[in-house]
């Protein structure tokens, strides 16, 4: 059975018999469900007053129904035979993406929701992609499709030179040898997702860049310069913090919205506000002093073209 | 469509036109806001799913309220912090939200007391969908991306959780912990 929790503080606690006590009833309550469904599927097909439509749509609301009192029912026979379940408990019939936490505070009740992830620049917040899986999974499974959704965006770039991923920074969540390779083949650095607790070193040696070029193979792909940006920019709780709060502000904080697409729709709103507060931001150049050294060497745009020619006038 | 009869449009005033521009500032908040947008591209990607996904059946009927107008609200909306009530009232009244939603210029009418029905909103709302999501935040990147705003050069990930039951801290739980701190201390 799954504990919620971090185990590095205290025990978590599972009151095995109430969860089996809790899903037997459940099993008993739900027994109904099945000869229900079947008279009502009976009762809808010959339904020849309706109209195919209104079957349609009923047919439809009623799959829906009996699938996820098939996915309770198949969650509670695994509990009450002590059975770990695949994935973590489903709390909510209808919407299975409202789930337990894996990733929840040390010491602290489960945490239930959704856990979207972001992948966002590091010195001024711009948010690229938005990742809103359904369930909790790893972390690490959302980096494959946030930089997917990067790609696409690049591809939408009409400029000479095509901007491109040089590397990509997380938590020790991230840290996972299947996911460094898959990068590695995109040609993205990891430099930037630490393999333990100890922090990584801002400024790099000369050895120690080429050792992280071989590692990665990445020799004619990326450049020392690369990398010593990749190092620099590594990964920062504050920064991801100021961002995550930024969002949080803009209603990310609560899912008002109904359903799996509801929550997409509402973090994705809040994404783009965010984005259009973060674009004024830049515009009038109200930036950390991290973010103006990183847009320097980046050579992105540092100031407006008007602000220039007055100063210069 | 039982709605398009309430709906009420800023076109139908009978009073002077206003010309919003005029009476918001360039240094305004929400006017730098929402110039940020590539609007044209949005609405259009927008406009090409729901006539992929909903084509219209008939030609009859009122218009409907313009996508421009609808999908900035939805942003105002997070930006602003308010409910669909308030974002609509403020459409009503306020010049600001009115450049944002790209109304140029106004018909006064007293009388009036919606543009745009909440009810409209969420209709609205309820159309968008996940591939759509993804499509307005490629667009918006790759719009700054174009211009040297950003660059996805070194790039972040993390998750981070939402809906109830969230353990974040906020101000409410630390004034709470703080009372009960004192409360303890101060026993003998």
């Amino acid at each position: 059975m799954r504990c919620f929790g971090r185990q590095c503080r205290g025990i978590g606690h599972v009151f095995v018999t109430l969860v089996r006590r809790t899903e037997t009833h459940l099993l008993e309550m739900g027994e109904q469900v099945l000869p229900l469904a079947r008279a009502a599927q009976a009762y809808l097909h010959g339904a020849t007053h309706l109209s195919a439509e209104q079957r349609a749509h009923l047919t439809t609301r009623l799959t829906a129904a009996l699938e996820a009192h098939h996915r309770i029912a198949h969650q509670s026979r695994r509990l009450t035979q002590g059975k770990t379940l695949s994935h973590c408990k489903i709390v909510n019939a209808y919407d299975p993406s409202i789930a337990p936490i894996c990733k929840g505070k040390s010491n602290c009740p489960a945490q239930f929701g959704r856990k979207p992830g972001i992948i966002a620049e590091p010195a001024a917040g711009f948010i690229f992609a938005l990742h809103l899986p359904v369930g909790n999974p790893s972390d690490a499974s959302y980096v494959q499709p946030l930089v997917d959704d990067v790609e696409q965006a690049i591809t939408r770039v009409r400029t000479r030179h095509t901007p491109a991923i040089h590397s990509l920074a997380g938590d020790l969540a991230l840290n996972d040898a299947a996911l460094r390779e898959a990068l590695h083949a995109r040609g993205i650095l990891t430099v930037g997702i630490p393999k333990t607790i100890d922090p990584l070193a801002p400024s790099p040696t000369p050895e120690d860049v080429s050792r992280i070029l071989d590692e990665a193979d990445l020799h004619g792909i990326r450049t020392p310069t690369q990398v010593h940006l990749a190092c620099a920019c590594g990964y920062s709780r504050p920064v991801v913090e100021s961002i995550i709060a930024s969002l949080l502000c803009r209603g990310a904080w609560s899912l008002t919205y109904k359903g799996h697409r509801g929550a997409i729709v509402q973090m994705g709103m809040a994404v783009l506000a965010h984005n259009a507060a973060t674009l004024v931001r830049i515009h009038e150049y109200r930036l950390s002093k991290r973010a103006r050294m990183f847009r320097r060497r980046l050579r992105l745009r540092c100031r407006k073209v008007n602000q220039d020619n007055a100063s210069i006038n | 469509m039982h709605l398009l009869r309430y709906l009420q449009h800023w076109l139908s005033g009978r009073g002077p036109c206003l010309q919003v521009a005029d009476f918001v500032p360039e240094t305004h908040p929400i006017r730098q806001w929402a110039d940020t947008f590539p609007w044209a591209a949005l609405v259009a990607a927008v406009e090409r799913s729901f006539a992929q996904r909903f084509p219209k059946l008939t030609t009859r009927g009122r218009p409907p309220v313009s996508t421009r107008v609808l999908l900035a609200l939805e942003l105002l909306k997070h930006e602003l912090a308010c409910s669909d009530e308030q974002i609509c009232h403020r459409l009503r009244t306020d010049l600001a939200v009115m450049y944002a939603c790209g109304l140029t210029e106004v018909q006064v009418d007293g009388s009036q007391a919606h543009f745009v029905l909440p009810e409209v909103l969420a209709q609205f709302r309820r159309r968008l969908d996940e591939p759509l999501m993804a499509e307005l935040l490629a667009i918006q990147a790759a719009t700054a991306m174009e211009d040297s705003l950003v660059s996805p050069a070194h790039l972040v990930v993390d998750t981070f959780p939402s809906e109830q039951g969230s353990q974040r801290v906020n101000d409410a739980a630390t004034l709470y912990k703080a009372q009960k701190k004192s409360s303890r201390s101060s026993r003998p």
